[in-house]
């Protein structure tokens, strides 16, 4: 099997794992979309140690960031339907349960993952941010969106973009495990194509290499955003 | 005892020094004053070879030194007759005050650990910190540390103390108490070469002021001399800025 | 069926699992040991003077930060053997163990080769000028004054790294390593895919009470040496 590689087959299903980035790019969309305003609320109720919500949101952090991601995925994927199944016989609802596209599962486990990573981050990023900030901005009568809105998110993010940008790499990566949901992403998809052939080698080649042109290419997304948003930090700090 | 000569160095395009030479004495007390910009830290850091000049010789009793090549071993032995007191102190921030003062001793010179530890414990009265030789450098303030920083330098008994603008970082409350410290040990006799803003220890405790400027060395002569009857344009012109502040100041 | 989730089994298969923490801790041993080896060559070369080394370093990080960890695995599972078989050895006869710390040192040096080396960069330059001012030669200045202070810089971004190895190292059951994950998986095989729920459950309680554990341990350690530190409060 390893006198050489199957260079025809590397390239078609480079194209096929290629497929497979909207997948990855839909659910790390929403995920972040979910995750960046409820981890950064969530971040201000534990520094400000609102009642209740902030024991939570620390025992539920904890849980997240102490278990691994493919084991979440089992979970959510083997209890959500246990949850949802009395929920469709109440509403008699018609769809079947184990008919569910698993890009709904991947939305709640990457959502869910992410918020608690990002709650995180902003939490570092929100204390690196003077107290001062907010009162001159009460003090010159701002409210309380507009003190956020103007001048503690912009500040919090600047400290907190580079985190963002891992998170989000990392979110990516995660996605791989989606083949556990059977969801035809990067991975699935190239592997499918690896089985007739047994091409395995040249398929992880292609997946590799999807991975790291996406990867790359959000890295420097994020770094250009960074330096524009920098623009606006101390200069000579 | 040293003498320097001709020194130059640049960073990257800019000449910082444009060839200074300079003849220091056993005993000297010798004050460098000057603006920013002037080439002042930069001959002090060349001299122990934080900076690599250049250009330039140092003859260093009798060590003949070409400061461009200087083999590491060179190097070394002149580090041995140098100490230098910096500007943010650069205490050692993992070691206790009187483990700051031996290192340079223990590993250094390879002194044994109780002789060292006396040396140490004497260098630190010396600058009256007896009561805090085995606090860490985040349990003192500025001028505490900047004083440890000169038994550090006091304990390694150099042919040379360079001070790198010794107060300048501190609150003005905790400058006296340094310079308290210079001068005491300048009454004892030790070779120092001063870069400072402080008037009032150039002119009450050096025995010799050099004025430098644009990278070069405009004038120099005794404190007497260049306070009352300065020579040049460019000196008058810098004590007229500078005097006023001297009223602040001095105590 | 009768019960859709039952909770015995979820307490049944704990001590099932126990004994394959064994694996586990063996793997992620394995692979922190030679990791960190990897990773303080790659900081030593991304700190040096060579251009070339700077760059290879910095490309190799970037690579392998940007792959995801099964697809590493199964680089290296498939593909190793694979050139390795073109020099006329034979590969398919080792553990697969061996493949999977291969895998995780790979990862865990490009992670270590940056805490290193944002640890070392986070020591003021002026520390290492006093030391040798005073007569060390550059080797002890950088031995006993810088080295220590950087430690205790690396070590919360080590704890951290160690927690982040221990779970991606959950992926190797993919590849057939017996270790808690893989036994996990063994069991529910076994039971026809039923009460799969619980035995996750039960699994990921282990992960957690284990995460916290070395999350505890990381920082007594850090309290223990940072002594002579004002540690800035931040929860």
């Amino acid at each position: 099997m390893s006198v050489g590689l199957d260079y025809q087959f590397l390239v078609k299903t480079f194209f096929i794992a290629l497929s497979g980035v909207p997948t990855a790019l839909i659910i790390t969309i929403v995920s972040l979309l979910i995750a960046l305003p409820l981890g950064f609320l969530l971040a201000l109720s534990r520094i400000n140690q609102i009642p209740v919500i902030s024991q939570l949101a620390r025992v539920y952090v904890s849980f997240v960031r102490g278990t691994p991601v493919i084991v979440q995925i089992f979970i959510i994927f083997t209890s959500v339907p246990l949850l949802l199944k009395p929920v469709f016989e109440e509403y008699h609802v018609q769809t079947n349960i184990y008919d569910i596209n698993p890009i709904w599962y991947a939305f709640i486990v990457f959502s869910l993952n992410t918020t608690a990573i990002l709650i995180e981050v902003f939490r570092s990023a929100i204390s690196t941010v003077s107290k001062g900030q907010l009162e001159a901005a009460y003090s010159v009568g701002l409210n309380n969106v507009q003190a956020f809105r103007r001048i503690i998110i912009p500040q919090t993010l600047v400290v907190a973009l580079p985190n963002i940008c891992t998170a989000t790499v990392n979110l990516i990566k995660a996605t791989s495990l989606g083949y556990a949901l059977s969801l035809r992403e990067i991975t699935l998809r190239a592997q499918v194509a690896a089985n007739v052939g047994y091409n395995y080698i040249e398929a992880y080649i292609d997946i590799f290499i999807v991975y790291l042109l996406l990867c790359s290419l959000v890295e420097y997304l994020f770094k250009l955003y960074e330096k524009r948003l920098r623009k606006y930090k101390a200069v000579g700090a | 005892m040293l003498e320097i000569k001709n020194i130059h160095k640049s960073f990257g395009k800019n000449e910082i020094l444009k060839g200074v030479d300079l003849k220091i004495e056993k005993g000297d007390v010798v004050v460098i004053l000057g603006p920013s910009g002037s080439g002042k830290t930069t001959l002090l850091r060349c001299i122990n070879f934080l900076e690599r000049a250049d250009e330039g010789q140092a003859i260093f009793g009798n060590m003949d030194v070409n400061l461009k090549s200087a083999s590491r071993k060179q190097i070394h032995q002149i580090r041995q007759k140098t100490a230098f007191v910096f500007q943010n102190y650069n205490l050692f921030n993992n070691k206790t005050a009187l483990e700051n003062v031996t290192e340079g001793l223990i590993i250094g010179r390879k002194v044994p650990k109780a002789e060292a530890n006396k040396i140490g414990k004497l260098a630190l009265e010396k600058v009256g910190l007896s009561d805090k030789i085995n606090s860490y450098p985040s349990q003192l303030s500025g001028g505490q540390q900047q004083r440890v920083g000169i038994a550090r330098a006091i304990a390694l008994n150099p042919d040379i103390i360079l001070f790198d603008e010794p107060t300048s970082a501190l609150d003005p409350e905790l400058v006296g108490e340094v310079l308290t410290v210079m001068k005491s040990i300048a009454k004892e006799g030790t070779t120092m070469l001063v870069v400072t803003h402080e008037m009032s220890f150039a002119k009450d405790v050096a025995n010799k002021v050099i004025f430098m400027d644009g990278g070069v060395i405009v004038e120099e002569d005794a404190p007497e001399e260049i306070f009352s009857r300065p020579k040049e344009e460019r000196t008058q012109q810098f004590l007229k800025r500078v005097i006023p502040e001297d009223y602040i100041y001095n105590i | 069926m009768q019960k859709y989730f039952d909770v015995s089994y979820l307490w049944g298969t704990i001590p099932q699992l126990i004994p394959f923490l064994k694996v586990t801790f063996m793997v992620a041993g394995l692979s922190v040991l030679f990791g960190t080896i990897l990773g303080f060559i790659l900081a030593l070369m991304k700190l040096g003077t060579s251009k070339i080394a700077k760059k290879t370093a910095n490309s190799y990080t970037t690579i392998i930060r940007c792959t995801p960890s099964i697809v590493l695995l199964f680089l290296v599972y498939y593909g190793l053997p694979a050139i390795v078989g073109n020099f006329g050895t034979d590969l398919n006869t080792l553990h697969t163990a061996v493949f999977v710390v291969i895998t995780f040192s790979l990862q865990f040096g490009a992670l270590m080769s940056e805490v290193m080396r944002t640890a070392y960069e986070a020591i003021d330059r002026g520390q290492f000028e006093a030391a040798v001012s005073v007569g060390l030669s550059p080797a002890q200045a950088f031995r006993r004054i810088v080295l220590p202070q950087a430690f205790v810089v690396a070590l919360p971004n080590f704890g951290n790294s160690f927690l982040e190895l221990m779970k991606e190292g959950s992926l190797a059951y993919t590849i057939g390593l017996v270790d808690i994950m893989g036994k996990a998986s063994l069991i529910i095989s076994n039971n026809y895919n039923s009460h799969s729920l619980e035995i996750y459950l039960g699994l990921s309680l282990i992960y957690w009470i284990l995460s916290i554990l070395i999350e505890q341990f990381f920082s007594r350690l850090e309290k223990i040496f940072s002594k002579g530190k004002q540690v800035i409060k931040t929860t």
